[in-house]
């Protein structure tokens, strides 16, 4: 049963993570492959405001975010001007140099032998809830004007920009956002795993969240879940194939992308209102 | 040009420090060599589809077994399992373009799903790999006699004046293809503008097949010398970073930018690594690149890219 929890904790864990991609890549169309130095930033501020300065956890957490915030902020003001794919170069280079500063800082940080004894203080019900809100609130900001003028900077950000949007801007807030939202999620993965290395989150695993994302249905909160869900907690289930989980996850990937280009979901999303019958047809 | 030496060494013992320097500048351009066929190999699909192609990284990767594995089992003689590995690449990188680029082209999907799918391909290669043959490191067979070369005052390995050779001499005759023959010179007019020459009569799709059978290529000449230098393991095709990292500083639209890029980087990596270590060596770097995009965006010699209508 423990097992069982576990593996849902790290599931939604991920959940999260995968929502502050969608966030970037499926709502505004900006690629980062750096999600993963927020994560880690997330992750080590935490721990270390509570191992080492003895803070408070909720005072922990809260630093993480406004850390995690700050830092999407100064690495936003040069390379959000640059075109789609630099940026995504130099987010790249962003997340190596995170694990690099992590590898060096060993005073502070433990460097390769990462930090550990941590106390698990974050359980399963606070992870929901966590969720339960994230999600709430990004289906409600692609629904409302900011997330309309987000999805039409992705589709073209010059047409976009010629209509009044303030592309740099937009851009900005949702890198913003996106950080806290990831740095808050690594912020727990810490007080559930107990145990953090540089190395947890390499541009592997950030590229994963690029991938999940586009396979659920680069329109489609809903299918950024689903498929998020499947991935991570199929690969804890198949313990025995866990080396093939990610090669099956690259083959599908690639099926899905050619034979079905607007992902699993498409733009399909999953709404209460439908199922209870109140109100208009969802948008 | 470099003060910790001047400052640090007593007088007398300067030239045996300036010949190590030498030496470790030697090394390092070599590597820097490797660097920029791999920025090349990157830039040139760059310039064709305007997008950043990470399976590159996986093409390098299968050479570098593909050349492990034909030197150890096969023909353990230099030229020869280069050209094969070269060959291989080549064609590996075609059946790329085939398999996993041309439906989504041909579909007219957004760019970005190529992205997508390069970025994915990439990850299948190296978790493929870490799945069938482990995480283990797998050496070459010694293909030569490890000697050194005295220049001067310098010795400096005899594989790395081999690599900086045939990077030379592959760099020289990309630059005869792309300026000279027809089939180049269609491959640039692709990269200005790719409806115009499929409307003078160029077939397109045969052109950026070509663009991937050169990267394959040059992917092919990478992993062997990567491989030869380093050893194998899943994790090879990162390697491929330092070549985008070069493409970035170059420009990278700019095929000689990303070239001049590799060498810079190789050299300033291997002084700054015998000066202040490997770890604070990747943050300085990538430190280096930020403040560098936030001065000049487009890189050293790249275009600055407008967007139109």
């Amino acid at each position: 049963m423990a097992f069982y929890l576990k593996v849902l904790e790290i599931t939604c864990l991920q959940t999260i993570f995968v929502l502050g991609a969608y966030l970037m890549t499926g709502l505004t169309g900006l690629f980062s492959l750096g999600q993963g130095g927020f994560v880690l930033i997330g992750a080590y501020t935490a721990a270390i405001a509570y191992l080492k300065f003895h803070l408070a956890f909720p005072v922990a957490i809260a630093l993480a975010v406004l850390v995690g915030s700050v830092i999407g902020f100064l690495i936003g003001i040069p390379t959000l001007r640059l075109h789609r794919d630099y940026f995504l170069l130099v987010t790249f280079g962003f997340g190596e140099m995170v694990r690099a500063a992590l590898l060096h800082l060993a005073q502070l940080t433990g460097g390769a032998l990462g930090i550990a004894g941590i106390p698990q203080l974050v359980g399963l019900p606070m992870i929901l809830i966590s969720i339960a809100v994230i999600t709430f609130f990004i289906a409600n900001l692609k629904r409302s004007r900011f997330g309309r003028n987000c999805i039409a900077i992705r589709d073209d950000e010059l047409a976009a920009s010629l209509m009044g949007i303030h592309v740099y801007g937009y851009k900005m807030k949702v890198f913003i956002l996106s950080s806290a939202i990831t740095s808050y999620g690594g912020a727990l993965y810490a007080f559930v795993i107990m145990f953090i290395e540089p190395n947890l989150f390499n541009w592997l695993e950030s590229a994963k969240l690029i991938v999940i994302t586009f396979v659920g249905g680069i329109n489609s909160i809903t299918g950024a879940i689903i498929s998020s869900i499947i991935y991570y907690s199929f690969g804890e289930f198949f313990r025995f194939i866990d080396v093939w989980r990610d090669v099956l996850l690259a083959l599908s990937v690639l099926l899905v992308t050619i034979f079905r280009s607007q992902g699993i979901f498409g733009s399909w999303e999953f709404s209460p209102r439908r199922i209870f019958g109140r109100g208009t047809k969802a948008t | 040009m470099f003060p910790a030496f001047s400052h640090v060494d007593p007088p007398g013992s300067g030239r045996v420090e300036m010949s190590t320097v030498l030496q470790q500048l030697f090394n390092g351009i070599s590597i820097g060599g490797v660097y920029a066929l791999e920025a090349v190999g990157f830039g040139i699909i760059f310039n064709i589809l305007k997008f950043s192609n990470f399976s590159h990284g996986g093409v390098v990767a299968i050479c570098a077994y593909f050349g492990f594995f034909i030197s150890k089992y096969f023909y353990q003689n230099f030229v020869v399992t280069l050209v094969i590995t070269t060959v291989v690449g080549g064609f590996i990188g075609v059946i790329v373009e085939k398999l996993i680029f041309r439906p989504i082209r041909l579909k007219g999907a957004p760019l970005t799903l190529l992205l997508v799918n390069s970025i994915t391909a990439a990850m299948l290669v190296q978790q493929f790999f870490a799945a069938t043959l482990g995480d283990d490191y797998y050496p070459y067979p010694p293909m030569m006699k490890q000697t050194g070369l005295n220049f001067w005052t310098v010795t400096v390995s005899k594989t790395y004046v081999l690599m900086f050779a045939i990077t030379a001499a592959v760099l020289i005759l990309l630059t005869y293809i792309l300026k000279k023959t027809k089939i180049g010179i269609a491959l640039r007019a692709a990269s200005t503008d790719i409806r115009t020459p499929s409307l003078m009569g160029i077939d397109i799709d045969f052109v950026i097949s070509f663009a991937f059978f050169i990267a394959g290529v040059l992917g092919g000449i990478t992993g062997y010398l990567l491989g030869m230098t380093y050893s194998v393991d899943p994790f090879i095709g990162s390697q491929i970073l330092k070549g985008i990292i070069a493409a970035i500083i170059g420009g990278i639209g700019s095929l000689g930018g990303g070239c001049i890029a590799g060498l810079l980087l190789g050299g300033v990596e291997s002084l700054l690594i015998a000066e202040i270590g490997a770890s604070l060596t990747q943050i300085v770097i990538y430190a280096a690149i930020f403040v560098l995009l936030l001065i000049r965006p487009e890189g050293i010699a790249g275009k600055r890219m407008i967007a139109k209508a």
